[in-house]
């Protein structure tokens, strides 16, 4: 049913419309766009106020979240200046390291299964591609005992996988590679036709040189958009981190952040809020640079092919 | 085809050993490396406690030689993750912590005592007693920290001799929060114990030697008396499950209140003000004691530097200098007499060790775990009025009893 | 190897740059694998090197061989799916069945070592003696001065014995004849043996022994419980008691009393028995049961009602500013979890939040304190948490639905409601189904929401354990495993119920994933 070229010009068609659409009156427009204008600012303002609250917190000087209603009472950019005087920075450059290695390894090994799911017909293939959403659904909370005693197993004999390793906790992350993920794309990579596997294994193309230089140029919106799912999740954990990561110098910003936070007698929000500002910064602006792939490749697959 | 995989296999693998016959030395290297050969050190401190710790740590290096490493965790992380790291051989040689994990640490066999020898005499007799079980030491006391009423003399220049002389103060001095307790919708039982216990309802039994037993006591009818007397301030307003750590804390930086329940952990916020350290006003009839807690370093049982580990605990951490470089760090009164002492010199500091001269010792007993996850938000409901206080304080005993078991 | 002439040709052909790169990636893996093998070998840490064996023999196998097309895809994915997540899965489920938690925390000989050390007593009035670390061929031994100055010395074999002619210097000696002092650096690394070494004071062992923690003072020592370790048995000194190991992992005397200190034994299916045979227990688990579906459900419900509703109003290409009302409706998703969490829990406290406050001109709703309102302002912000992940979701999903179809309604004359209803909306479902189900299965086990915002409070009143009425399966687990220290630990437990929960995710998402795929063959 859905197949790529079905899909894009249901999008043509409805693209012309406007250039043909003659000017229309106020009510009209009331009625076609001015209730979804209004809808948007609602929706804005409700998405955005917690932020700019955050935000205001960020530039006040000093002073507790709770106590602090008048927004932007008073800019300073002084919270900012004394990220510098901690390990911000440096949890900001790990924390790119690993969300940056887990969410390509991710997109690499869900797209490389994604594609066996997809292509080829072995056996278990459907109770494999259950199980594999299955069994992320641990809960991990209670996980981090059988995890430690594993980094602390596997960094005697490979030190540069154990505790306190950026890498360790690269390797963990990445064990939940497959799974939701791998669904996503197992079905948009359904939505690419067999028709052109075939075409081109007459043409004596092997299944690896139709994997890399065909499938994969042709669902690249999927991989963008699992990339930037698992970037965020990667962003935002701290319940692993927290018990892998020792050293300060290794933290990642979620334990960081965390960590100033947590114990009540050390609360520091301005900081706290400053650093909250900061650190969606990165996740914005992947969005915004892979924004025109992910619509169109969030469910376009999900459609079964 | 077939020939090409078996060469290809056969090629992959020599090249595997001939790369990894480079690699290989990476392990032998390891046995003479630094955490080997047990020169190394590793303790775990929280954020207020590591630049003073880092000091000494500098002068026991530059001694010994040794490498001490410093491992930053959040201070509520350090008793799960000391439980479960040890055992495996990971977690670090010291700890610091405080002085009521110790109940839990000895069952679970993961810290080793220390002997104090003649040195045990320097300390403060409470801060000692608090890291001994049995007769043997388990810590090293660095400091005691207990709560007293901060009064902001501005406001109020009379310290209050019972809790509604407190409260009419503040309500004649027009303050917004006649006095600061901090509750919290989940409670704080530690904050309002003095009030507890002046009503007579003591959490444990006591020991004549000052030790407690299983033995609830804070049931029967000073424990009701607490509870009723609870439900009337909240509805007075007095008290309030709104009232939090951080806004209780920014009100009386505002000047908004003469009097606030706190430790010495909050005097660096109010750095402005001019303060005076006074005793607790008590609510019922027996005077309020808050409970003193002490904050030490522990040993790992599965220490592999056990030698420096102690070294640096006896010699280096138990001098007047290390105490009173942890004192300037986290503004608790030392545990070492000496720097205690010079710490005193400070009226603040000296208020807050006059009042813990008062006070009970926080229980260390495993029982104790059973008691917070039930007693503080029985506080709160009975301050919001969300439950009955007699009923509630009853059933809260029952069910603390019944988790003990 | 045998005609290497007549298969050059087909050697040849086999080496296209692609098998090549191959080539060179499995060198690699290989390379790091044998090396990973050779390590464990070393460390003796024969499970991993197993592991890592398996590992790499399949992964030689599946791509150095015709037949295991689909695993080469596979494979990578797989492996570390099974050693980061299947192999804690199962550890957990090993956890589940031991008593692993307070008390039983380690394995037996830490509970024996730990038993010992503590109850070791430095003989009553005896003196702090100035050590010095001294050596004996292989044997270590102590030297100290006495208080008469004498120096005296001995090992673990040799109880003390006064050396003449020895040196002092200060309180310390310097010189012990027959001896060898050791120097600090050669102390320090036998620090083990230096602290397990006992010297006994005479041949009385009722004397005590001398040992030393900082290998610069030396105490007397008795022990007051011995281990014997041919019986396996730990016997009191002082009472004679003797306590013999019991099948729930501690020492026990006869008359029932039990040594403090215990370790991990597998205790079968008691702690299953316990999360549904104790009574305190079984009345929070079913209300908290009842809520974790009402609140996985309505999260999901919400969310992707929201998100669709936003999803329409935006699919209209004659709308100005689209993309910055998408941009900016997104926002929510950038900031982790946690933080927007604790960021909430501000905003909604009953007297000073931003919402209270503000917003609502001062009224004092106790947003997080009412057993309802508290369901109420989890639910709220959860949505304003998930709703942007569903807003994306189903704009993508409306864009693909297939527009011959929604064409081929309008010129049969469907209404815009009609056409949403029948077509648009079906479609949709269909195709993002398997996302609400991950989504459920998430937000199922959202601990980090709980816990950051209400913590499961409000408590229930009528429990008799600190659960609330926010608290969700997992936070319960939580609870129940001790771990942020207001109940004594139970990792055992916990970790039953965390398999308990797993298997009521897992059989309602696959059982959801069988409805769908039926729904899909209708559609």
């Amino acid at each position: 049913m859905t197949d790529v070229t079905t899909a894009r010009r249901g999008r043509t068609t409805r693209a012309a419309r406007p250039a043909s659409a003659p000017r229309m009156s106020r009510a009209v427009w009331m009625r076609e766009l001015g209730w979804r204008h209004l809808v948007g600012v609602v929706g804005v303002v409700y998405a955005g106020f917690p932020l700019v609250y955050v935000l205001s917190a960020s530039l006040s000087d000093g002073g507790t979240l709770t106590g602090s209603n008048r927004l932007f009472a008073d800019v300073s950019t002084a919270n900012y200046e004394a990220l510098g005087d901690t390990y911000f920075w440096t949890w900001m450059l790990n924390t790119l390291q690993v969300a940056i290695a887990t969410s390509v390894g991710t997109v690499l090994m869900g797209a490389a299964a994604a594609y066996a799911f997809s292509r080829f017909r072995f056996r278990g293939r459907r109770a494999g591609l259950t199980s594999l959403l299955i069994i992320q659904m641990f809960p991990q909370m209670l996980a981090f005992v059988a995890i430690f005693l594993l980094l602390v197993g596997l960094g005697n004999v490979v030190p540069e996988l154990g505790l306190n390793s950026k890498l360790g906790l690269i390797c963990v992350y990445l064990g939940g590679a497959l799974g939701v993920n791998t669904f996503l794309m197992y079905g948009f990579f359904n939505t690419v036709p067999k028709e052109l596997d075939e075409a081109a294994k007459i043409d004596g193309a092997t299944h690896s040189q139709i994997y890399w230089t065909i499938i994969l140029r042709l669902v690249s919106p999927i991989l963008a958009v699992v990339g930037l799912l698992s970037f965020i999740s990667t962003f935002g954990e701290f319940i692993i981190a927290r018990v892998l990561l020792q050293s300060e110098s290794n933290w990642t910003l979620a334990v960081g952040l965390y960590g100033w936070v947590s114990s009540l007698l050390e609360a520091n929000w301005g900081l706290f809020a400053a650093g909250a500002v900061l650190s969606a910064i990165p996740v914005l602006a992947l969005f915004l640079f892979l924004q025109k792939y992910i619509v169109g490749g969030l469910t376009a697959g999900s459609v079964k092919g | 085809m077939r020939r090409s995989i078996l060469l290809a296999a056969a090629l992959t693998t020599t090249l595997g050993l001939s790369a990894c016959a480079g690699g290989t030395e990476e392990p032998g290297d390891d046995t003479s490396s630094p955490a080997a050969a047990g020169d190394s050190l590793t303790i775990w401190v929280d954020e207020t406690r590591q630049a003073a710790v880092e000091a000494a740590a500098a002068s026991f290096e530059e001694e010994t030689g040794t490498d001490v490493e410093l491992v930053l965790k959040n201070f509520e992380d350090i008793r799960p993750d000391f439980l479960a790291q040890v055992p495996t051989g990971e977690g670090p040689d010291i700890t610091v912590g405080a002085h009521d994990w110790l109940g839990e640490l000895l069952s679970a066999g993961v810290v080793s005592p220390i002997e104090l020898g003649d040195l045990a005499g320097d300390f403060e007799p409470v801060s000692v007693q608090a890291f001994t079980q049995d007769g043997q030491v388990y810590g090293l006391p660095y400091a005691v920290e207990n709560i007293a009423l901060i009064r902001n003399t501005a406001l109020a220049p009379e310290a209050p001799a019972t809790w509604a002389d407190a409260v009419a103060a503040g309500q004649a001095a027009g303050a917004k929060y006649p006095i600061l307790l901090q509750t919290g919708t989940e409670g704080d039982p530690y904050t309002s114990y003095p009030l507890q216990t002046s009503f007579g309802a003591p959490v444990f039994e006591q020991n004549e030697d000052g030790s407690y037993t299983p033995e609830l006591a804070l049931g029967g009818e000073n424990g009701t008396a607490f509870a009723t007397w609870l439900a009337e301030q909240g509805k007075a307003g007095v008290l309030s499950t709104d009232i939090t750590y951080d806004i209780a804390v920014e009100a009386f930086k505002n000047g908004e209140s003469p009097y606030i329940v706190g430790g010495p952990w909050m005097l660096e916020q109010f750095a402005d003000l001019e303060l005076a350290i006074d005793p607790i006003p008590a609510a019922g009839s027996q005077p309020a004691q808050p409970f003193v807690g002490v904050q030490g370093f522990y040993v790992s049982a599965q220490s592999e530097n056990a030698v420096s580990a102690t070294d640096f605990l006896v010699n280096f951490m138990a001098t007047e200098e290390a105490q009173l470089a942890l004192y300037e760090a986290g503004n608790r009164p030392p545990a070492l007499t000496a720097a205690a002492d010079t710490a005193s010199s400070d009226p603040i500091t000296d208020g807050f060790r006059t009042v813990g001269a008062d006070a009970v010792p926080m229980p260390s007993i495993p029982e104790m775990g059973s008691v917070w996850a039930f007693w503080g938000v029985t506080e709160a409901q009975i301050i919001s009025g969300a439950a009955e206080p007699a009923a509630a304080w009853e059933k809260m005993v029952a069910d603390i009893q019944g988790a003990i078991g | 190897m045998s005609a290497p002439l007549s298969r050059g040709s087909t050697l040849v052909k086999g080496w296209s740059p692609g098998f090549l790169v191959k080539l060179v990636l499995m060198a690699i893996v290989d390379a790091l694998g044998v090396f990973a093998i050779l390590a464990a070998w070393g460390e003796e840490s024969y499970g991993i090197l197993a592991a890592m064996l398996a590992l790499l023999v399949v992964a030689n196998w599946a791509y150095f061989s015709k037949r295991a097309l689909p695993l080469k895809y596979i494979l990578p994915g797989l492996a570390f799916l099974l050693v980061f997540q299947v192999y804690v899965v199962a550890y957990t489920g090993y956890v589940a069945f031991t008593n692993y938690g307070d008390g039983h925390n380690s394995t037996k000989e830490h509970a024996v070592a730990a038993l010992l050390a503590q109850n070791e007593r430095r003989v009553e009035g005896s003196p702090a003696s100035p050590l010095t670390v001294v050596a004996q061929g292989d044997a270590l031994g102590f030297a100290i001065v006495s208080d008469d100055g004498d120096v005296l010395a001995g090992t673990a074999e040799q109880p003390l014995e006064e050396v003449d002619d020895a040196g002092v210097d200060g309180d310390r000696a310097t010189d012990v004849p027959g001896y060898e002092v050791l120097d600090r650096a050669s102390v320090l690394e036998r620090q083990q043996e230096v602290t397990a070494l006992r010297v006994p004071v005479s041949d009385d062992p009722n004397d005590g022994s001398l040992r030393t923690q900082d290998a610069r003072t030396g105490y007397v020592f008795l022990p007051s419980l011995v281990y014997d370790e041919a019986a396996d048995t730990l016997t009191d000194t002082v009472s004679g008691t003797v306590y013999t190991p019991d099948d729930n992992g501690l020492f026990e005397a006869e008359d029932g009393t039990t040594l403090p200190v215990g370790w991990r034994v597998v205790v079968g299916f008691e702690n299953f028995l316990t999360a549904f045979g104790d009574d305190r227990y079984a009345t929070p688990f079913l209300k908290i049961l009842i809520w974790t579906f009402a609140f996985a459900v309505l999260s999901v419900g919400t969310t992707f009602l929201l998100g669709l509703f936003l999803a329409i109003t935006f699919n209209d290409v004659r709308l100005r500013g689209r993309k910055i009302y998408r941009t900016l409706l997104i926002l929510p998703y950038a900031i982790p979890g946690f933080l927007a969490a604790l960021l909430w829990s501000g905003l909604l406290n009953k007297s000073f939040g931003f919402i209270n406050q503000v917003l609502l001109g001062g009224a004092a709703i106790p947003w997080l304190t009412d057993p309802w309102l508290a369901k109420l302002a989890v639910l709220g912000v959860n949505l304003w948490l998930g709703f942007p992940y569903m807003f994306l979701i189903c704009t993508g999903a409306l864009q693909s639905l297939p527009g011959d179809v929604l064409e081929a309604a309008k010129i049969d004359g469907a209404g815009r409601w009609r056409t949403w209803r029948s077509i648009t909306l079906p479609l949709l479902l269909v195709s993002t189904a398997p996302l609400l189900i991950s989504s459920f299965a998430f937000n199922f086990n959202n601990f980090t929401l709980i816990y950051m915002l209400t913590n499961g409070g409000p408590r229930f009143t009528d429990a008799s354990v600190p659960l609330g009425h926010t608290d969700i399966l997992i936070s319960m687990v939580y609870s129940i495993s001790g771990i942020d220290g207001s109940a004594p630990k139970n990792y055992g437990l916990a970790s039953a119920l965390s398999i308990v929960i797993f298997l009521i995710v897992a059989t309602i998402s696959a059982l959801a994933f069988r409805r769908t795929r039926s729904l899909e063959e209708i559609a």
